[in-house]
């Protein structure tokens, strides 16, 4: 990780540049000033500033990477001088292998927040490692939401199940979810009666249900695991559709007159372009269709659902909020950047590194970060700070306290205490993510962090403290590799009227770094 | 109350930095005139994991087939029989109300545990809140020095706050017989009280732009954790702060530790305690296993109600016992019982609740039920009359869509 920006000077951006094959490198840039621009036509161009480097340079690393830039990573970047070292520090980030790490656990927890029961937990890791592997490797956004739909197989050896895994395979429930995360269309509020603010009627839902009737998830034993699996043939049809160990071959609505009897059969139909198949189609053919239907170019919910989300998560707001609730009822904020950049991703041939080095090269992205505006005022004046997710959170900690090599199994055990005391479902509204008494008591006092702020020879700051001898350079220091920045000259002054009361360098130096790991600046991306 | 300030005071004086300004986590502990509330109800959830088996507890059918090796005997409610593994709770027969009655549509552990805790059935876009963080969110003393919902032990398929967020998330102990997770200061008060004054300074200092909400949001939350841990009212979660009379009358075992703690942390103001016993899941040598989960549980739940009561807090705590489901009468082919949701039981006692009666009645064979029939709505919205909290209140959801605390529920006649 430390050293890519030190390839980059002896390369050269400029060599970057042209060594950069994909035909799309250039768009970037150019779609990005577009979508300034048409933002900035709408809402009014920000008085507020860009950020500086090393704010920018931590934006970027865990917006990408999910980790802070280390001290050489913050030096190298603020020598260089190349006009447009942000996008390329950018897209060398997007070329490492953190970048698949992080975003694929960020989609872990937007599918498994969600979750119908924990036992389909089973199958996190695996789904965990096969996105970052398609991510990565870049596979194409539409390629990887089939990979999703038509899924069968072990959730603990194919991680493409995940969807359908963590709703069990209920129809209902999976369609929904499908139709959440990839159309940004909340459509289960037809599930019982019509949408009540929406067009979408309750017909249309059953119908969008009637493409996953034959999927079944089957839990298994020695190993302990859950199969999906497509059932085409029945021999025993059971009455009612509790339990979703075996499937059915046709989709029935509920019948709410009298919810003892089944109700009608439905037959497919995908209610954004009403493409239909008759009843009696093989599992195979419903989703293949589905998935064929919902990445098609020409649905734009498929590329909205996903710019909205991605953008939401890098400048910190929607042009729809929820990030998953769009559809056609809906006015987005600056609809024209909305539709531009919806359209350039699909023109990209649905390519997410090319979508986030855009928005990351965006003058909306770049700007100094406020809190969360109030409704009145104008969107889009400034970046907004977010809380870390616990991944970044941990690895920040790992990073900065350079923890010994933990074998897997500890940092198992302590990435497993972090998702559980600072995990938090990535899907809702970041303003309505509250810190906890046992996300703090964990900072504070737990064994594993204890045990890494303090001055023991091996520590970080037991080698700080014994190379650098000044107390100011030290603090200096302690700042750079915790928050990724110089200190301010309050913050100077403090730390060193600190140091001097306390009058043990070793201890004040040990609160200092306990203070610093606590701070809210820490634990947000700013 | 005085001895508690006087602490508190001390542990002020201790500082030794930042001796210009009072910094916002010691105003907080400062502007708390008191924690203990008064007179205020409280909720013990004892939660039986896995589906505690009816004829083998509360409606036991001696000497039918379906009985298998189940004996009953007679509790101190004339004319009724519990099952004989179960002589402390027998007993205790007076303070209990019992619904013979509960049937519920789920199967499967997971959706059935969150049908009991919630009222609703599980779905991908709505996080339904459980009953300790519906009783946290409207009864809970948020000012209080300890959380108002603790869950103790490891429970499996439990729920949590969903949407009425991370406040109402229950605080979690693992093991009753250790401190809380990292609830031990690391360093001397003094030198604590020090650090947190730094952070408290450096958050002020701080020029960065756009964290002024975050920044609020941490020394808040930091000022309620140092607050907790410094609070002499911690020491209802050490047990060995009980006195070992006091203590060896609960009995042995994690859940009577849970149960002890249940009745310190109610003492200590907390608002919902939940204690899991696990392990009813018993499809193989049901007899066996349901007479050692009995022998884990009957005396500790009898001592909770009678421990509650000498000190005068059962008027005023709803301890309930419930799980999923209920389990078959037929007996598998593995001496088991498996999944039962038609027929079940369910026992509440205190804080108001019409004790000393059963309603609700299963046939000779415990295959249906004969009169009471009552589902999970039915019985929330009976225990949130009785804790006071209004069961038709409307939360929303973040897609703006208003859900009930509890949908289609009637008060259970009698209870």
């Amino acid at each position: 990780m430390t050293n890519w920006i030190r390839c980059l000077t002896i390369v050269g951006l400029s060599g970057l540049f042209l060594t950069n094959t994909r035909a799309n490198a250039q768009s970037v840039l150019e779609v990005a000033a577009e979508v300034d621009r048409l933002v900035d036509q709408q809402t009014q161009p920000s008085p507020n500033k860009i950020c500086d480097d090393e704010t920018f340079l931590r934006r970027l690393f865990l917006d990408v990477t999910g980790k802070t830039p280390s001290l050489d990573d913050i030096l190298v970047f603020s020598l260089e001088t190349h006009p447009e070292k942000r996008t390329k520090a950018a897209e060398l980030l997007l070329q490492d292998p953190d970048y698949g790490a992080n975003w694929g656990r960020f989609w872990r927890d937007v599918i498994y927040y969600r979750r119908s029961n924990d036992q389909v937990l089973l199958g996190a890791p695996t789904a965990e490692q096969y996105f970052t592997d398609t991510l990565n490797s870049n596979v194409p956004w539409n390629e990887f939401t089939t990979s999703l739909i038509t899924a069968l197989g072990d959730i603990r050896e194919d991680g493409s199940t995940a969807l359908i895994a963590a709703q069990q395979g209920r129809p209902e429930e999976t369609v929904s979810e499908i139709s959440r995360i990839f159309l940004g269309i909340q459509i289960q509020c037809a599930q019982c009666h019509d949408h009540p603010t929406d067009r979408w009627k309750q017909t249309q839902f059953h119908e969008l249900a009637a493409f996953f009737p034959r999927v079944a998830v089957r839990p298994q034993m020695e190993p302990r695991t859950f199969l999906v699996y497509a059932v085409d043939r029945i021999r025993f049809q059971p009455r009612t559709n509790n339990n979703r160990f075996i499937g059915t071959l046709e989709h029935r609505m509920p019948n709410f007159e009298d919810p003892t009897t089944p109700g009608p059969e439905v037959s497919p139909k995908f209610f954004i372009n009403d493409a239909q198949l008759p009843l009696g189609t093989t599992d195979m053919d419903r989703r293949s269709a589905l998935a064929q239907w919902v990445t098609s170019v020409d649905n734009p919910w498929f590329a909205k659902a996903t710019v909205n989300r991605i953008w939401a998560e890098l400048v910190g707001e929607g042009f729809h909020e929820p990030v998953d609730d769009l559809g056609p009822d809906r006015d987005a904020i600056a609809p024209a950047a909305f539709d531009y950049l919806s359209s350039k991703f699909t023109e990209s041939g649905y390519d997410m590194k090319w979508l986030i080095a855009t928005i990351v090269s965006t003058r909306h992205y770049q700007l100094e970060s406020q809190d969360r505006r109030p409704y009145d005022q104008l969107p889009f004046q400034a970046n907004t700070a977010q809380p870390l997710r616990s991944d970044q959170l941990l690895d920040a900690l790992l990073n900065t306290l350079r923890f010994p090599e933990l074998p897997d199994r500890a940092e198992l055990l302590l990435r497993r205490q972090f998702t559980d005391t600072f995990g938090y479902d990535p899907n809702i509204l970041r303003e309505e993510v509250a810190g906890t008494i046992p996300q703090a008591l964990l900072l504070m006092n737990s064994d594993a962090i204890s045990r890494q702020v303090s001055v023991r020879p091996g520590t970080m700051l037991g080698n700080l403290l014994a190379e650098v001898a000044s107390d100011r350079q030290a603090v200096q220091e302690l700042y750079l590799k915790t928050l990724s920045r110089r200190p301010n000259r309050k913050e100077l002054a403090t730390n060193l009227k600190f140091i001097q009361q306390v009058g043990n360098r070793n201890e004040a130096f040990e609160d200092i770094l306990w203070a610093l790991i606590n701070t809210s600046e820490f634990k947000t991306r700013n | 109350m005085s001895n508690r300030n006087y602490n508190r005071r001390q542990f002020l004086q201790q500082s030794t930095f930042g001796v210009t300004a009072i910094s916002a986590w010691q105003a907080n502990i400062i502007s708390q005139a008191t924690t203990m509330r008064t007179n205020a109800k409280s909720c013990i959830l004892l939660w039986m994991g896995g589906g505690p088996s009816q004829l083998d507890t509360w409606d036991p059918k001696p000497g039918s087939q379906q009985a298998g090796q189940a004996r009953a005997t007679q509790t101190a409610l004339q004319g009724v029989q519990i099952s004989d593994r179960l002589p402390e709770t027998a007993k205790a027969m007076k303070e209990i109300c019992l619904l013979r009655g509960m049937h519920g549509p789920e199967g499967s552990h997971p959706r059935a545990s969150y049908w009991a805790q919630t009222g609703y059935l599980p779905s991908a876009s709505i996080k339904h809140p459980t009953i300790g963080s519906h009783v946290s969110h409207h009864i809970g003393n948020p000012d209080a020095d300890l959380p108002s919902f603790v869950r103790v032990g490891p429970g499996r398929n439990l729920t949590g706050a969903g949407l009425l967020g991370v406040d109402h998330d229950p605080f979690k102990i693992t093991n009753p017989d250790q401190k809380p997770a990292n609830t031990e200061i690391r360093t001397t008060r003094p030198r604590f009280s020090r650090r947190m004054s730094l952070l408290d300074q450096l958050e002020q200092d701080s020029s960065r732009s756009g964290a002024e909400h975050w920044t609020r949001a941490n020394r808040k939350v930091y000022g309620k954790a140092a607050r907790m841990i410094t609070s002499p009212l911690m020491d209802a979660f050490d047990l060995q702060k009980e006195n070992a009379s006091s203590r060896e009358t609960y009995g042995d075992g994690s859940f009577a530790a849970g149960c002890l703690m249940a009745r310190r942390l109610v003492e200590a103001g907390v608002t919902f305690v939940e204690v899991s016993s696990n392990n009813w899941d018993t499809h193989f040598d049901n007899y066996q296993r349901t007479t050692e989960l009995c022998s884990e549980v009957d005396r500790p739940y009898a001592r909770l109600l009678s421990d509650l009561k000498e000190r005068g807090l059962l008027e005023t705590t709803l301890v309930i016992w419930m799980g999923e489901f209920g389990r078959t009468p037929r007996i598998n082919g593995r001496g088991g019982r498996d999944h039962f949701p038609r027929a079940y039981s369910v026992a509440l006692a205190g804080c108001g609740v019409s004790s000393g009666q059963v309603i609700g009645s299963t046939n000779a064979t415990g295959e249906e039920i004969v009169d009471g029939k009552h589902s999970v709505p039915d019985l929330l919205t009976t225990i949130y009359d009785k804790l006071g909290i209004d069961a038709f209140h409307e939360n929303m959801s973040s897609v703006g869509r208003p859900i009930r605390v509890v949908e289609n529920g009637a008060l259970i006649d009698g209870v």
